[in-house]
């Protein structure tokens, strides 16, 4: 599908991040359809920073979102999710860990009229499939299986949103043979279904570049970059929209919180306010 | 003198006639390689048999009509199938090749697939037999006759192995290369028979019938195109002629030594055609490139002309007569969508052409001549034709082009003479 070229700017349809103090230094949100890359190092909520914003669309705008989680398990994140506040019961929830049983799975949301999260738990799926002959042949195997199952998704369902977490694991499982072309093929994937991407990029520990090819930066469309910044024994997280295209960003850093069941983003430069 | 008569004979000589279009079939799907035309059935009408990007094999009449398809499909679990591009598994990305390959007097058809499998079909288009490689196939497999009604097929794959098989589809070697193979090999028959092609490392293996390497040749490039294989001179032994991605036209003993090398500026896909343009009994060459260009070579490798289209010339051209005017013209596709027709013998642009320069010279004139470089012969087109989609593969037969192109539409185009 081509990208719809608008005639005035409100016409952009936006995606909030659900961040209060941040939506609002990004007219609103990122633009439907956009690929944005979640950028930090380890412990900086990422995985969080996106979940919100998918969980949000389902529960108020009934969207359908797809969690694509290549190492973290099911049980984990969902825990992890339920501890810190998220009510599921206002969503369907519906766990992929069967590749053979995708179409009986989702036929179970077709008539739901609530939103939808859809966890795809690819650690298990990996452990299940030791036998598919063609698992570990090729170096494209699993950037297949997370394309099919996006278009499948998509096709049967519909799909608004997808997560995917992480990049780094994905280079992990396949090899990338020529990263510049086959990412541009993946994030022209991505874009031609519409759907509205969060790619997560684990950093290096030293930060010294958002992600592993550096060509992920130019791809995609939005680049959310989290942190934990120290003073003294103090450690605040702080984030920071380093680009997203069609959008008058502040670029100003903000501190991170989670309190009340809710992410904020604050005003308090790059050290943390004693 | 001779160049100057040559220059205004040209000009007096323009060819008349136009391409038109016969028919056009639309395959409902992208292609990815040149038609066969032949007489399968014996029926004594040909037949245009082709592959396309979803796994089936057409067999579409002279006239446009479809006559029979065969779909490769596999019996993949839901499972498997999430592992591959379900777009392009199947995908055939090679022309097929058409031989008696049981000699019971009817034709088969051979072909591969992205999956790794080898089909061969009858002249009905039902499934003989099929072999499952490790890898895909994406050059065309070769059928090869030996005495004794004695067949095989020989195929590259992605596996980075040369498949021999015999005529009942049972492996009687392969021989491991360096890299992955996606060019489609040639028999060159001379005192010992050898298996020429190319791996995408660069690397030109000969191969003797039995699967040993005789020699080897490093490009600096993937190696795509088949080779060609000719005498070029009444005084001269055969040569073996192919292109490579690194730019280069190889000319090679059959001992594997190189004799010439040609540079062009894109990477060389198609296979050569060897031919004798001038009818002066040695052989020119004609080949397109990536730089855009369709080249003819002398066969000391010196350019004779060039032509330039609005994007690279990855398909063979074609050699023939279309007009029958007792010269050869040359057909070529390019990327840019275009068919063109080119004069075989190509246009001397004169150092200064009496009256040229005064009319280009003047507002809203416009013409090939200022395009073209004096002093030296150049590419002349006589006939151009548009289809919808980039160009990947031609064929001719009686007066008519069949081309395909990407978007899976496969036109008719015919010569039609002014009278």
């Amino acid at each position: 599908m081509m990208e719809k070229i608008i005639s005035k700017k409100e016409e952009l349809k936006r995606v909030p991040m659900y961040i209060q103090g941040l939506d609002e230094n990004i007219q609103g949100g990122i633009p439907e359809g956009y690929i944005t890359l979640i950028c930090g190092t380890a412990g900086t909520m990422k995985s969080s920073v996106c979940f919100n914003s998918v969980y949000y669309e389902a529960v108020l705008k009934n969207k359908v979102a797809l969690y694509l989680s290549l190492e973290q398990s099911y049980p984990s994140l969902l825990n992890h999710l339920i501890n810190m506040g998220y009510d599921l019961s206002k969503v369907n929830v519906l766990l992929i860990n069967d590749l053979s049983n995708i179409s009986n799975l989702l036929s179970q949301l077709k008539q739901s009229k609530k939103g939808s999260l859809i966890f795809a738990d690819l650690g298990c799926i990996r452990k299940e499939i030791k036998d598919v002959k063609l698992s570990s042949t090729a170096n494209t195997g699993w950037i297949n299986v997370i394309k099919n199952l996006v278009k499948k998704i998509k096709t049967d369902i519909g799909l608004d949103l997808m997560v995917l977490d992480s990049l780094s694991a994905l280079y992990v499982l396949s090899k990338f043979e020529n990263p510049r072309i086959e990412l541009f093929y993946i994030f022209e994937f991505l874009r031609d279904l519409d759907i509205t991407s969060f790619l997560i990029s684990e950093m290096p520990l030293d930060a010294s570049k958002y992600s592993e090819f550096g060509v992920e930066d130019y791809l995609c469309d939005g680049l959310i970059y989290l942190r934990l910044s120290q003073f003294r024994r103090a450690v605040v997280r702080e984030i920071s929209v380093v680009k997203l295209r069609s959008t008058q960003v502040n670029t100003d850093v903000f501190s991170l919180e989670y309190k009340n069941n809710r992410f904020q983003a604050l005003y308090g430069g790059q050290n943390p306010l004693l | 003198m001779n160049k100057i008569t040559f220059a205004f004979k040209n000009m007096l000589q323009q060819k008349t006639g136009r391409l038109e279009e016969r028919w056009k079939y639309d395959s409902g799907t992208f292609l990815l390689s040149s038609p066969v035309i032949e007489d399968i059935d014996n029926d004594g009408k040909k037949e245009i048999i082709f592959g396309t990007k979803n796994g089936k094999i057409l067999s579409i009449d002279i006239d446009g009509n479809l006559k029979w398809a065969f779909s490769a499909e596999d019996n993949t679990s839901e499972a498997e199938l999430m592992f591959l591009d379900t777009e392009s598994s199947n995908s055939i990305n090679s022309s097929p090749n058409i031989e008696d390959l049981n000699f019971d007097g009817k034709k088969e058809i051979v072909f591969g697939t992205e999956a790794g499998k080898l089909y061969v079909l009858d002249n009905k288009g039902k499934l003989l037999w099929q072999y499952q490689a490790d890898g895909a196939i994406r050059g065309a497999p070769i059928v090869q006759k030996f005495a004794g009604k004695q067949a095989g097929i020989i195929f590259g794959s992605s596996d980075k192995n040369l498949y021999f098989l015999n005529a009942q589809g049972k492996l009687i070697w392969r021989y491991p290369c360096k890299s992955e193979i996606e060019s489609c090999p040639a028999l060159i028959i001379t005192t010992t028979p050898l298996i020429v092609f190319g791996d995408n490392e660069g690397t030109i293996y000969a191969l003797t019938l039995k699967g040993d390497l005789v020699w080897k040749f490093e490009t600096k490039g993937k190696i795509l195109a088949q080779p060609s294989f000719q005498t070029l001179t009444k005084d001269s032994g055969p040569v073996i002629v192919i292109g490579s991605t690194d730019g280069n036209l190889y000319c090679l003993t059959e001992k594997g030594s190189l004799i010439w090398d040609f540079h062009t500026n894109g990477a060389i896909c198609g296979k050569a055609t060897i031919i004798d343009l001038n009818k002066d009994g040695n052989m020119e060459i004609v080949f397109g490139s990536c730089d855009n260009c369709i080249y003819a070579l002398d066969n000391t490798g010196k350019k004779l002309w060039s032509y330039e289209t609005d994007f690279w010339v990855v398909a063979s051209p074609i050699v023939t007569d279309i007009d029958n005017d007792g010269k050869l013209e040359i057909i070529a596709g390019s990327y840019d969508h275009n068919i063109y027709v080119l004069d075989s013998e190509g246009s001397y642009m004169l150092d200064y052409v009496p009256g040229v320069s005064g009319i280009i010279g003047q507002t809203g004139q416009y013409g090939d001549a200022i395009t073209k470089e004096p002093g030296k012969t150049q590419g002349k087109k006589i006939w151009q034709y548009q289809t919808e989609g980039i160009v990947v593969g031609c064929a001719y037969v009686q007066n008519n082009i069949i081309v395909n192109t990407d978007s899976g539409k496969i036109n008719n185009i015919m010569h039609k003479s002014d009278g």
